[in-house]
């Protein structure tokens, strides 16, 4: 165990001390943060916070509500809505850049619903936006204020499958983004800790250190040492990649206070788990055994990649598993070890599933990666000292070590 | 007890018969030479003494029973195949491969420099593997082999890459291992330096053990009727007894094969009663390299 343990350290630590590993775990969230600044630059620049005035001729704004408009990013100041009795007066400020523009309603509005706008450049259309959302309160004012304000608020749409009870609410975003995510978040992890593996794997044969290791320690401990250890250097990656999410999605959330309706549902992500831990297993496993099988790093790469298709596959046919949740395609999908990953969770996101086809897919997991692991330990037994001798399906069923 | 008993053991890769039938003992205290051709299955008899392959039939026996993880302790390998991480720094890579051989950090690192400078690989401890020269990785992997002073250790073609001084550098110390009890079983075909070194021996060819025993019994057994004879006068091409002459390197020496009846004392009395002045006369004993080469092509003549 003791032994295990050293080759486990060292096999982590080999990739987290290099400058290499540093720098790669850093630059997603630094290009993420990168985009975000860029974003949220360009909004402040765009965004104009001179006041805006009107004139109103149809008399609809006398006596108007206050209304304080939303600035797009909560620390900036929200314009304020200057009112004119007279259009030269207007002008003039807005020749001294006093206002941005000025809105002037028709007098006849309610036929003709005509706004003109007078401005030297052309105003930001959430600014014209804002403007309206004050106008239209004020058109609304008379009316009894449980109408109005559902009017000003809009509908709720919440999206029902015919057959099932499950329902996605618009409000709830997470809904939606969780299940993407979640099948994101599982791809990368794997891709990441499978090619350590891999690479692990294969720089044994490549450094000819095969021999040495095994007449050291068992080879059932080196493979385990081998897979716990770089497995550890992908979720390292993707854990600290989480918490400058969570740091990211809750400075969203102090920004944008909206989202904070949002819930996460618990045995949806019970869920997820129990269908991720096993197909991690089972896709490490096949890549340590072709780590066994192949010669070269390079060889394995390409090979590894056809494992990352049928995974990535639920993404093309992401309409169906939306639309028709229960669809044949969507229940295959599901239950086939290699699409289940990505595509059971984005099922149960839009429909509830039936237990035995959830027990299915997670007991047929379970078996594939005990299979996988079995495959992997005689791959690794009988490939293990084939130096530039690439080993066959037919001998890693046949041969005996 | 034998530090080594190997039974009967027989490997197949696929078609291809490795291993048909080799038995030999390694005694303990012993330089010991598994020698054979390239091809010949060296280093598969190798791997399943060290219990990475499994062989067909058969049993291997070390310290007196079955390998387990503990023994592997008290064993040093070289492997033919030499290896050493090639990404990482010399004096972590044998730290590493020496702690994986029970060995404590501080016990390691102490050994591990001891070599160092005694290999004169001091000043590269801190560059990586792949920067050293091949000569000098295998000192380092000379290195992994001996630090954590074995009982057994077992190298498979040591000289290879190793200049003349390394070599004797390498002899030395395989000599000083002896003197300190431990056992050691070298795989070859340089047969000058198993001349040099080895005790006992076996050959292998095409997967059967060919010849076994030690130095002198082997050589005894394939000492031909032959003599050497250095001398100025001429000798009549034809005396009783003689079936064949033949002039060696230079004028005055000669290789006598004699009539199996005829022993080479009664030949001696011949050449004094002829009044032959001898300056030399030897029993020819053949070299290794010739027994070997002798045995390889009678057995695989025998076999093809």
């Amino acid at each position: 165990m003791n032994r295990t343990w050293l080759v486990i350290k060292h096999e982590y630590l080999k990739h987290v001390k290099k400058k290499r590993f540093i720098l790669a775990i850093l630059s997603l969230p630094f290009f993420i943060l990168l985009m975000v600044a860029i974003g949220f630059l360009s909004v402040i620049f765009q965004y104009d916070n001179t006041p805006v005035g009107y004139i109103d001729r149809s008399g609809i704004l006398e006596n108007s509500i206050d209304y304080q408009a939303e600035a797009p990013i909560g620390f900036m100041k929200p314009i304020d809505f200057i009112r004119y009795t007279d259009e030269s007066e207007a002008e003039f400020a807005l020749n001294n850049n006093n206002i941005q523009a000025f809105y002037v309603i028709d007098e006849n509005f309610m036929e003709t619903r005509e706004i003109k706008v007078i401005a030297n450049e052309v105003p930001d259309s959430s600014i014209n936006s804002e403007f309206y959302t004050f106008f239209k309160l004020n058109v609304l004012k008379d009316l009894p204020a449980t109408i109005s304000d559902r009017v000003m608020e809009g509908a709720s749409f919440e999206i029902k499958s015919t057959a099932e009870q499950k329902s996605a609410n618009e409000d709830n975003v997470l809904v939606f983004i969780l299940p993407f995510l979640a099948g994101f978040l599982f791809i990368m992890a794997v891709n990441i800790s499978a090619g350590y593996l891999l690479q692990a794997v294969v720089e044994e044969k490549e450094n000819r250190t095969m021999e040495i290791m095994i007449t050291s320690i068992s080879p059932t401990q080196l493979m385990t040492a081998k897979v716990i250890g770089n497995l550890s250097v992908g979720l390292t990656q993707l854990v600290v990649w989480i918490l400058f999410g969570i740091i990211g999605i809750s400075s969203l959330f102090r920004l944008f206070p909206d989202l904070q309706s949002t819930k996460i549902d618990f045995s949806f992500l019970l869920l997820t788990i129990m269908v991720f831990i096993p197909a991690f297993v089972m896709i490490a496993a096949m890549m340590a055994a072709l780590g066994a099988t192949t010669t070269e790093t390079r060889e394995a790469q390409q090979i590894a990649g056809i494992f990352t298709i049928p995974m990535v596959l639920p993404y093309w046919f992401m309409q169906v598993l939306m639309e028709k949740p229960n669809s044949p395609l969507s229940i295959f999908f599901s239950i086939f070890p290699f699409t289940a990953p990505v595509s059971l969770p984005m099922r149960a996101a839009f429909s509830s599933i039936p237990a035995w086809q959830i027990i299915i897919t997670i007991t047929l997991l379970i078996l594939f990666a005990i299979a996988a692991l079995w495959f992997a330990g005689r791959a690794f037994r009988l490939g293990m000292l084939r130096y530039g001798k690439k080993l066959s399906l037919k001998e890693i069923f046949t041969q005996r070590p | 007890m034998n530090t080594i008993e190997v039974n009967n053991i027989s490997k197949t890769f696929g078609s291809q018969t490795a291993l048909d039938q080799v038995t030999f003992e390694v005694k303990p205290g012993e330089i010991f030479g598994l020698l054979g051709p390239n091809g010949a299955g060296k280093t598969t008899c190798i791997r399943i003494v060290l219990d990475i392959f499994k062989p067909d039939s058969g049993s291997v026996k070390i310290f007196g029973n079955g390998m387990s993880e503990g023994k592997k302790d008290q064993i040093g390998y070289l492997p033919e195949e030499r290896g050493l991480y090639q990404d990482i720094k010399l004096e972590e890579c044998l730290n590493y491969l020496a702690s994986l051989k029970g060995l404590s950090s501080n016990e390691s690192h102490k050994r591990i420099n001891e070599y160092l400078v005694r290999f004169n690989l001091d000043e590269h401890k801190k560059k990586k593997v792949k920067e050293l020269s091949k000569g000098m990785q295998q000192k380092a992997q000379l290195i992994t082999t001996l630090v954590h002073d074995p009982k057994l250790i077992i190298i498979d073609e040591p000289f290879s890459a190793l200049d003349p001084v390394n070599t004797q550098m390498v002899k030395d110390i395989l000599r000083e291992q002896r003197d300190l009890g431990k056992t050691i079983v070298m795989c070859t075909h340089q047969m000058q330096q198993v001349e040099e070194l080895c005790d006992r021996l076996v050959l292998i060819n095409q997967g059967k053990s060919v010849l076994y025993g030690t130095l002198s019994e082997v050589r005894k057994t394939y000492a031909g009727h032959a003599i050497h004879i250095r001398t100025e006068d001429q000798i009549p091409n034809s005396l009783p007894g003689m079936k064949e002459i033949k002039r060696l390197e230079n004028h005055h020496l000669y290789q006598v094969d004699l009539d199996p009846e005829v022993s080479p004392q009664d030949f001696l009395k011949l050449l004094v009663a002829v009044n032959i002045n001898i300056d030399q006369f030897e029993i020819a004993s053949p070299t290794l390299d010739e027994i070997f080469i002798q045995v390889v092509t009678e057995s695989g003549m025998k076999y093809e």
